[in-house]
């Protein structure tokens, strides 16, 4: 991965501190523990300003890139954000999800290559809020942030991407979502060919980075694709391909930097094997997906069920141990007062049963 | 001819997405769509670009603009600058506007991704909220979603402060006068009106098909139906 | 006495225009960047499309050039040309009664291709690593074994606004279909595929050679571009291309990616070009004066070209306008001294 040089030539200004923080509505729905531990990351570990602001809205990116939101209204949606955060005194803008990172870019080059779509916006946004649109100064994603920390983070960290029973550093599967730097290569750390946002974190905290061929295929979300019902068969057949690619890498888990790949590869994992026995991994209990958040999270020493972890449904207790992370098993099952509230129902992918795909191949 | 052709030029996805196209083939190669079906959109461009009226309302009808999954990775690679998937972007606008969607099995369900994502949109403030993804409708997110979405409050009470409830934080209610500005930022930036197109074209089909209008039923046969035509 | 030209550059151009110059009683001086002369032929094994010997062309006009007792400046960069002579990096002036550009062109930098992956999958290389290899007299894998499976991919850095190369580089086409050969001479049980967008045949025997690769060589042609390269767990190298004549999206794995890199235009071209006052084109090459009638000629007088300083072309293209070049300047040499 060293050899990687090329992400040298994509580099862009991060600002250091005082962000607005944007949510996206797949992390929270799907990884609440998410959100809150890079705000804690940000505000309690490493002292940086972050707002959290009650106001905003989804930027609608789903029913945008589901065609449903036309072009004007979703830019008039983000010039609402916009202002929002230069009301709250901010001018870097930071957004938890993909697709809205994309959205982010695209009007904002959209509003620059075609001026009179940044002046009807201007109007609209005039005349459905009263407000003035100020554009910020930056955009990040979030996993841009947590690229720029991650020496900090490693300073400061409590376990290293490393298997403890065999002092080996652990494989790591690495999943850009591809509204972060295939839209605009140079908006994203390392570019769209070999984007180094998650490399970066993952080689600083002792991980290898795993690449494999279908390494730059899309998840298979797909919007439409995966939203209705049938449809469905598209995104588990791209989700499938890339697993299949990146199996006999072996690799200890996924990351990736998009809340909706990061569902969906951890889903898809269970839907193959209910629906043909096919269970990855090395142990045949599947291949964990984290968030950049969860890895994080775990590097600095949060508790798993605080980072959210249950959510997942690959159980991701193998990797806990491997990395030597402490956790209460049973603290999983509870729910916010801290009563147990029972366990989900067995799924075939969390049955050790299963042998390896690719001990079933040989 | 060309009248389609220049109102898809009015489009400024259309003007971005389609400079000149020689045929390279980079974009089906990569494209996650043309792997799956019978799909190519390399042939789709090359289709806008002859702005043959009479094979672009074909396309506008099609099932064949409604495969895309508008992943754009057909974007960085094309050595003209093209974005196929712009293309598509301005085609399924159009094929909305002219209310062609309906004509297709594929464009047919834009009325399920109108009710499931556009109307959330209008009520809370987001594309998705927990309560929405009905484990029924969603199988294959397996027992863990189940088990979340029957135990929302109490698990993702363990994250936020603010569950359904207005304040900073996960899956905060949105208050009333932010919902108020979104509804009117739908309203005056034609939103609104697009919504309202795709129901009313897809109530007209429905009555065609023998359905009593857009109803619930004709909805989910749209969000389930897969004729298996598309491979 | 004679008068005096100075031949920026000692590559085939700038040795046929100086042989030529020398043999009309013209006085030539070559000035070369490089220890020695032969441009970037030297680094060529066989040439298309007869596979002669790169060094059997070279070599003669470079003896030529010794046997003429051409003077030649070696390792010495010119920063600035003008029709009374050059500047050189020393600052030394060599002054001139005219100048001949012939300063070539620069090889694409595949690694600018990223999607490629040259320079990070060890079996990716170019259609110049593959010549230094018959060079060498042994074609394999980076692990010492035969390729039974090759895939050549035209247009690296032609064709492509991406990496700001519009143009055609012309000879790639050729090559591809040259090299495909050599590659099946070598390896007969051996697939090898030529990827490219069109097969563009523009010389004598070249579209006779297309034929006998398909024909007597069984080389096969896809045609569509490759959009990605990726290495697999083995070291092979998964390609995606479209079949664009079935419209189906292909997916293959091969020994080996021969990448046929196009033909750039000299980074310092814009320098030389502002120091001279010659316009440049778009594409960065030298301007020709005129399409038709001043190919060979600047904007200014006294300034010439000769070669691929102004566009890509063939070795014998080349050596057919190096000697129209010294014609050219003889010409102007005649006219200006004669009447003044």
């Amino acid at each position: 991965m060293s050899r990687r040089a090329s992400w040298q030539e994509y580099q862009k200004d991060i600002a250091a501190d005082r962000y607005y923080y944007a949510r996206s509505c797949i992390r929270q729905n799907f990884f609440p523990g998410s959100e809150w531990a890079f705000l804690d990351i940000l505000s309690n570990r490493l002292g940086i300003d972050i707002y959290d602001d009650p106001l905003h809205t989804s930027c609608t990116g789903i029913g945008y890139h589901s065609d449903v939101v036309p072009l004007e209204t979703i830019m008039t949606v983000v010039a609402r954000q916009f202002s929002l955060m230069a009301e709250a005194g901010y001018e870097n803008f930071v957004s938890s999800c993909i697709t809205s990172f994309g959205i982010y870019n695209e009007v904002l080059a959209t509003w620059e290559e075609f001026p009179e779509t940044e002046e009807r916006t201007r109007r609209y946004l005039r005349e459905a809020t009263g407000r003035e649109l100020v554009k910020p100064r930056s955009i990040a994603h979030t996993s841009d942030i947590i690229f720029y920390q991650r020496e900090a983070i490693a300073r400061k960290a409590k376990h290293r991407l490393i298997n403890r029973h065999t002092g080996e550093p652990l494989r790591v599967v690495e999943h850009i979502g591809c509204h972060y730097a295939k839209i605009f290569p140079k908006s994203g750390i390392g570019g769209s060919e070999f984007p180094y946002v998650l490399a970066g974190m993952i080689e600083a905290w002792g991980g290898d980075v795993v690449d494999y061929p279908e390494r730059r295929h899309c998840c298979g979300f797909g919007f439409r694709n995966y939203l209705v019902q049938a449809n469905r068969g598209s995104s588990i057949a791209n989700s499938h391909k890339k697993l299949e690619s990146m199996a006999p890498y072996k690799p200890d888990f996924i990351v990736a930097n998009c809340p909706g790949c990061a569902m969906f590869l951890d889903k898809w994992q269970y839907t193959i094997a209910e629906m043909d026995g096919m269970a990855y991994g090395a142990d045949g209990k599947g291949i964990p997906v984290l968030t950049y958040e969860e890895m994080a999270g775990l590097v600095l020493g949060y508790d798993p069920w605080q980072l959210g972890m249950q959510f997942h449904q690959v159980d991701v207790e193998p990797l806990l141990d491997k990395l030597g992370v402490e956790y209460d098993p049973g603290a999983k099952y509870l729910g916010a007062d801290g009563k147990y509230i029972g366990k989900p129902a067995d799924a075939a992918i969390n049955c050790p049963s299963q042998r390896p795909i690719y001990e079933r191949r040989k | 001819m060309g009248k389609y052709y220049d109102m898809l030029a009015q489009d400024i996805r259309l003007v971005e997405g389609l400079k000149a196209c020689m045929n390279c083939g980079v974009c089906t190669a990569v494209c996650p769509a043309a792997e799956f079906y019978n799909y190519d959109p390399r042939q789709i461009v090359v289709m806008v670009q002859r702005r043959d009226d009479e094979e672009i309302e074909q396309l506008l009808k099609s099932d064949t603009i409604w495969y895309c999954g508008e992943c754009m990775s057909c974007r960085p690679r094309c050595p003209r600058g093209n974005t196929p998937g712009y293309v598509i972007q301005a085609l399924r606008t159009l094929s909305q506007k002219l209310g062609f969607f309906t004509e297709s099995e594929k464009g047919r369900q834009q009325l399920a991704l109108k009710r499931l994502i556009g109307d959330n949109i209008l009520a809370t403030g987001y594309c998705l909220t927990p309560r929405n993804i009905l484990p029924e409708l969603h199988p294959e997110q397996g027992p863990v979603w189940e088990w979340i979405h029957s135990n929302d409050e109490a698990i993702y009470g363990r994250f936020s402060d603010c569950y359904g409830k207005e304040g900073a934080g996960a899956l905060r209610a949105i208050d009333k006068e932010s919902m108020e500005e979104i509804r009117r930022i739908f309203e005056v930036s034609g939103g609104r009106a697009f919504y309202d197109t795709i129901e009313a074209h897809s109530d007209r089909k429905a009555r065609e098909m023998g359905y009593d209008g857009a109803t619930q039923e004709y909805m989910m046969e749209t969000y389930t139906l897969n004729s298996e035509n598309h491979y | 006495m004679a008068y005096r030209v100075v031949v920026v550059g000692g590559g085939a151009a700038g040795m046929q225009t100086a042989i030529e110059l020398k043999s009309r009683g013209i006085e030539p001086i070559i000035v070369e960047r490089d220890i020695e002369l032969g441009g970037k032929a030297r680094g060529w094994y066989k040439l298309f499309p007869t596979f002669t010997h790169a060094r059997e062309v070279i070599g003669p006009l470079a003896q030529q050039v010794k046997d003429m007792h051409i003077r030649c400046f070696y390792g010495q960069e010119v920063t600035q040309i003008a029709p009374d002579g050059v500047t050189l990096r020393s600052e030394e002036r060599i002054p001139a009664d005219a100048v001949v550009v012939a300063t070539g062109f620069t090889l694409f930098d595949a690694h600018r291709k990223q999607e490629y992956g040259y320079g990070l999958y060890d079996n990716v290389i170019t259609s110049v690593d593959l010549e230094r290899m018959m060079i060498g007299g042994r074609v394999t894998l980076a692990d010492g074994s035969e390729p039974k499976r090759i895939a050549i991919l035209h247009c690296v850095g032609s064709r492509d606004e991406k990496v700001g190369q519009k143009h055609c580089s012309k000879v790639c086409c050729i090559t591809g279909v040259k090299q495909a050969i050599e590659l099946k001479e070598m390896y007969p049980t051996a697939d090898v595929f030529n990827f490219y967008m069109d097969i563009r045949m523009f010389g004598p025997g070249y579209e006779e050679l297309y034929r006998e690769a398909q024909e007597r060589y069984n080389v096969h042609f896809v045609r569509g571009r490759i959009s990605e390269a990726a290495e697999t767990i083995n070291k092979r190298i998964q390609i995606k291309a479209e079949d664009t004549l079935t419209g189906r999206p292909l997916r293959m794995t091969v020994d080996m990616l021969v990448l046929l890199v196009g033909m750039s235009a000299n980074y310092d071209n814009v320098k030389l070009a502002a120091s001279a006052g010659l316009a440049l084109a778009p594409n960065g090459y030298f301007k020709a004066r005129d399409a038709f009638l001043g190919v060979v000629r600047s904007e200014r007088e006294g300034i010439f070209f000769a070669g691929t300083a102004t566009a890509p072309k063939s070795l014998a293209d080349t050596l057919a306008e190096a000697s129209l070049t010294a014609s050219a300047v003889d010409a102007y040499l005649k006219e200006k001294f004669n009447i003044e």
